[in-house]
């Protein structure tokens, strides 16, 4: 990589890249790279967060404060929530670096035009070299390079969230530890977002891919509270091995300055947000990248409402699908599977 | 004691508690099936007793065990004799889904050993059975005898246990081919699907080639026209005015101490096991002297292998590689499933049976010793209360009055005809449709109640059945009801008959088509005449009611269609 470029596209970047740019960025450029379309963004890399808290002198903040707290092992959730709020608060009201912000605004301007958009609605998300999934904060539909900078602060002193914190600590690391990388993709605008399995996560089938679906952004299915659209995909012949409308009462969608959960209109509740030839195309996408990666993979999809399809399927992320129950994929498996499946029929 | 004593004593007062009221239990359970399999000819009192509880309870056992997804197992009630089944169906989608994914655990060690599994559940039976054979009845004192009854009620009760574990699982397994194998465009009426089931060796056939052998030993003996000429019973007086007789009769003798556990008919007490009478395994040796023994089931099954290998190798040239390894396995597991079907009627209800009758026959010389009854089997008229109230002190007692009452009813009702099903629905169809169908329980579905018969009015014919084993046959009726008819029936005629069990097998042999009133396509009759390719039509409802013996009939299996060519 060339040592004086600060700021990377994603399709520049690569697997390699990890501990420069941390996981989530350089996956989504190992994903652009295996032809998965992924929304157009830029990575920030983690030595732009070095360089902000040591010239802003939050670094030596951080550091004293830690040492004259002391002895944190066994410390209640109270102390860390203490310990978050001067940590997080020494970072955000720094201001940004001059240097980096006219860079980060080059990168957005640029972004902007790429994509034919004023003021173009990005996510801002957290990219450690190690996978902490829930530790730190994303922020979404962020417009305007002012509020971008400001959140991207936000994302770094995330790294001290009370929950990041305690993980720290419990795992006995540097309380200092996770310096992050930010992701800046453009907003995907969602009509409908998911995730595919390429593997059931509950019961390790692997014959058939597992699409989960509702209205409106991905964090409304990721966080698993809601009733979602499901299907099932045969992942030989790719045709729809069954389909179960789930009641989606509640979503995430845009709100003015962010999203937000809310009602999903009493009309489309109950039916499928995906049609079946996007559930084709997710499963046939998903299949190849389990192929390329040899690997079960869990991944997660938006479907943009401003393009057509199949261009409007976008990869948010992709990661190596865990297993509830690690199933021996035998030949009885399989056939105890089927016949018990058959009860579902009468 | 006479009988007006207590005159309201009546033969269905036989099963406290499961006698069939239609007032309470068809507002309970919607629809009550008639086991038409199972209880035709009707039961006896005591057989009813046994098999009215011990029956449903051991497929409910089974149906917890292996936790089938949408169906408690059936509740069974008695009328008359005749048995009615009613399903425990499951609703609640939420039950079903979790019931589904215990069962699928449970499944598992089945498909993975099925074999294994059955040959340990046959020790656990034969250690049962072996403990009540080691009773002297004659020796044993009436606290023994009254324990006897306890043992035989305990060893019956877990026969039906694992019979219904066993049913399941293989059931379950044939039921999934069916429904596999039609992706590939086969059904299950076709030769090709029926084909890669064929071909399985099991106990009952290996009884039945053993039986063959001693019929061909009694041939190279020159004891032929003994065998052809003379009533069962003579043959075995005969037998010992020679040597050679002698010496068969001894061998044959061993055979049955070992084989002969074994009742003539299967679902009652009421008729004689071979080892107990002899001549009754006799009249199967005068079958197969006098009718020939060229029907060489060895050299069919040789044959029968050959076209297996080949249809499951067609099959599978069709099906994408993926999923060979499990579809392969799969049908595996259905060739054993097929052979599990037949041979656990000897293990379970053959043996069992035959144990329990000797039981309750030594039961019955004490009773009669002691003036409590007239005759050692009056104890199938009376139902285990009855007995455990007067074993200890029988000499108080008269029990003449119930068991002579009862066996006059039961005569008078025996081959009486019982409607099909109770049911508050507008017919069978929509009963069957309702209150059967979504049990999913293919031990009912496939064998007991079966598939109903689709009538095709372009064919034209006089009744329709479902296929049991494809084929056309053309040739006499011969209808029959009972095992002691059985050898009325000519080499090339057409059996018409309620159902078959186990001991009628060799029958297929002779004839060229079978037409059953009752049975499913994974019943005995439908699952034998496949083996012996013998065209089959069962569920057919009103065959023994409709055709008469002489008749000439035309039986197209594969159709389902019977026509009746002349009166």
């Amino acid at each position: 990589m060339h040592s004086k470029k600060l700021i990377f596209w994603f399709d520049e970047l690569g697997k390699e890249h990890n501990d420069i740019v941390g996981k989530k960025c350089a996956n989504l450029g190992e994903m652009a790279r295996m032809g998965l379309s992924v929304p157009p963004g830029f990575a920030i890399p983690i030595d732009i967060y070095r360089k902000f808290i040591k010239e802003t002198g939050a670094e030596d903040e951080i550091s004293s404060y830690i040492k004259e707290f002391g002895d944190t092992k066994g410390a209640g959730i109270q102390v860390f929530e203490e310990m978050s709020e001067n940590l997080r608060g020494a970072i955000d009201e720094k201001e940004m670096l001059p240097s980096l912000g006219e860079c980060i605004a080059s990168y957005y301007t640029e972004l902007c035009n790429r994509t034919g958009k004023e003021n173009v609605a990005v996510s801002v998300r957290s990219s450690g070299t190690e996978s902490r999934p829930g530790m730190f904060e994303t922020y979404l539909n962020v417009c305007g390079i002012e509020e971008l900078l400001e959140k991207i602060k936000k994302v770094w002193s995330s790294t001290f969230t009370p929950r990041a914190i305690a993980f720290r600590v419990n795992k006995g690391l540097p309380v200092l530890g996770d310096e992050l990388g930010v992701a800046v993709p453009k907003m995907v605008n969602a009509r409908a977002s998911g995730i595919a399995f390429t593997v059931n996560p509950i019961d390790g089938d692997s014959s058939k891919i597992t699409i989960e679906a509702n209205w409106g952004l991905g964090e409304g299915v990721v966080s698993g509270a809601e009733s979602v659209d499901l299907f099932e995909v045969d992942k030989n012949t790719l045709e729809i091995a069954s389909k179960h409308a789930g009641n989606k009462r509640r979503g995430v969608f845009y709100t003015e300055t962010g999203a937000d959960w809310a009602d999903v209109p009493a009309g489309i509740q109950c039916i499928p947000c995906i049609i079946d030839e996007e559930v084709i195309e997710i499963a046939k996408v998903a299949k190849s990248a389990e192929e390329i990666l040899e690997s079960p993979q869990d991944m997660e999809w938006a479907i943009d409402q401003d393009t057509d399809f199949p261009q409007n399927i976008f990869w948010l992320q992709t990661r190596p699908a865990k297993v509830a129950i690690k199933k021996v994929d035998s030949a009885a498996n399989h056939i105890a599977d089927l016949m018990a499946k058959k009860f579902r029929g009468f | 004691m006479k009988e007006e004593t207590k005159g309201n004593v009546k033969l269905w007062d036989a099963v406290p508690g499961y006698d069939f009221d239609e007032k309470i239990d068809v507002p309970e359970m919607r629809s009550y099936f008639h086991d038409g399999v199972h209880s035709v000819p009707r039961l006896t009192p005591m057989y009813s007793w046994f098999y009215g509880r011990a029956n449903p309870v051991g497929s409910q056992y089974a149906s917890e065990t292996l936790s089938i997804p949408t169906c408690k197992g059936w509740s069974q009630k008695i009328k008359d004799g005749s048995t009615y089944v009613a399903m425990h169906i499951i609703q609640d989608k939420e039950e079903i889904d979790k019931r589904a994914a215990k069962f699928k655990e449970a499944l598992v060690p089945w498909i993975d050993d099925f074999d294994g599994l059955w040959e340990g559940y046959k020790k656990e039976l034969i250690g049962l059975y072996d403990h009540l054979k080691s009773l002297d009845l004659e020796k044993a004192t009436n606290i023994d005898l009254l324990h006897h009854l306890w043992d035989m009620i305990r060893t019956y009760r877990r026969m039906w246990e694992i019979h219904f574990l066993g049913m399941y699982t293989s059931m379950s397994a044939l039921a999934l081919i069916e429904e596999q194998v039609a992706r590939f465009g086969l059904t299950a009426e076709s030769p090709e699907f029926q084909n890669m089931f064929r071909g399985f060796d099991n106990k009952v056939f290996q009884v039945d080639k053993q039986m063959s052998e001693f019929a061909q030993a009694a041939v190279r003996s020159g004891l032929s026209d003994l065998f052809k000429n003379d009533k069962a019973e003579d043959v075995l007086l005969k037998l010992d005015e020679s040597d050679a007789g002698r010496k068969w009769k001894k061998d044959f003798h061993e055979f049955l101490k070992v084989e002969g556990w074994r009742m003539v008919r299967m679902m009652d007490f009421n008729e004689p096991y071979w080892l107990e009478e002899p001549s009754t395994a006799i009249s199967v040796i005068q079958t197969f002297v006098s009718k020939g023994t060229d029907f060489n089931l060895d050299e069919v099954r040789l044959k029968s292998i050959e076209e297996r290998e080949k249809a499951i190798t067609e099959l599978l040239q069709k099906v994408p590689e993926g999923e060979r390894e499990w579809l392969r396995a799969l049908i595996n597991l259905g060739g054993k499933a097929g052979s599990y079907s037949e041979e656990h009627d000897l293990y379970c209800e053959l043996y069992s049976h035959a144990l329990i009758r000797r039981g309750l026959l030594g039961i019955g010389r004490r009773l009669v010793q002691a003036g409590t009854i007239d005759k050692p089997d009056d104890t199938l008229f009376l139902n285990p209360d009855e007995i455990e109230q007067v074993m200890l002190a029988p000499e108080f007692h008269k029990l003449q009055y119930i068991a002579n009452r009862r066996r006059a009813d039961w005569e008078r009702l025996r081959f009486k005809e019982t409607p099909p099903v109770f049911t508050e629905r507008a017919d069978m169809n929509e009963a069957v449709g309702k209150d059967l169908i979504p049990s999913g329980d293919v031990i009912i579905i496939k064998l007991v109640v079966g598939e109903m018969p689709k009538v095709k009015p372009e064919l034209k014919a006089d009744i329709y059945g479902v296929c049991g084993a494809p084929g056309v046959a053309e040739g006499k009726a011969r209808v029959i009801f009972t095992y002691e008819q059985l050898h009325e029936v000519l080499p090339g005629e057409i059996l018409v008959c309620p159902g078959t069990n186990p001991a009628w097998t060799p029958i297929f042999g002779v004839v060229k088509g079978v037409v059953a009133d009752r049975g499913g396509t994974l019943s005995h009759t439908a699952i034998v005449g496949r083996e012996y390719q013998v065209p089959t039509i069962v569920n057919c409802f009103e065959g023994t009611e409709k055709i008469k013996t002489g008749m000439k009939i035309r039986v197209d299996a594969t159709q389902g269609a019977i026509y009746i060519l002349s009166k």
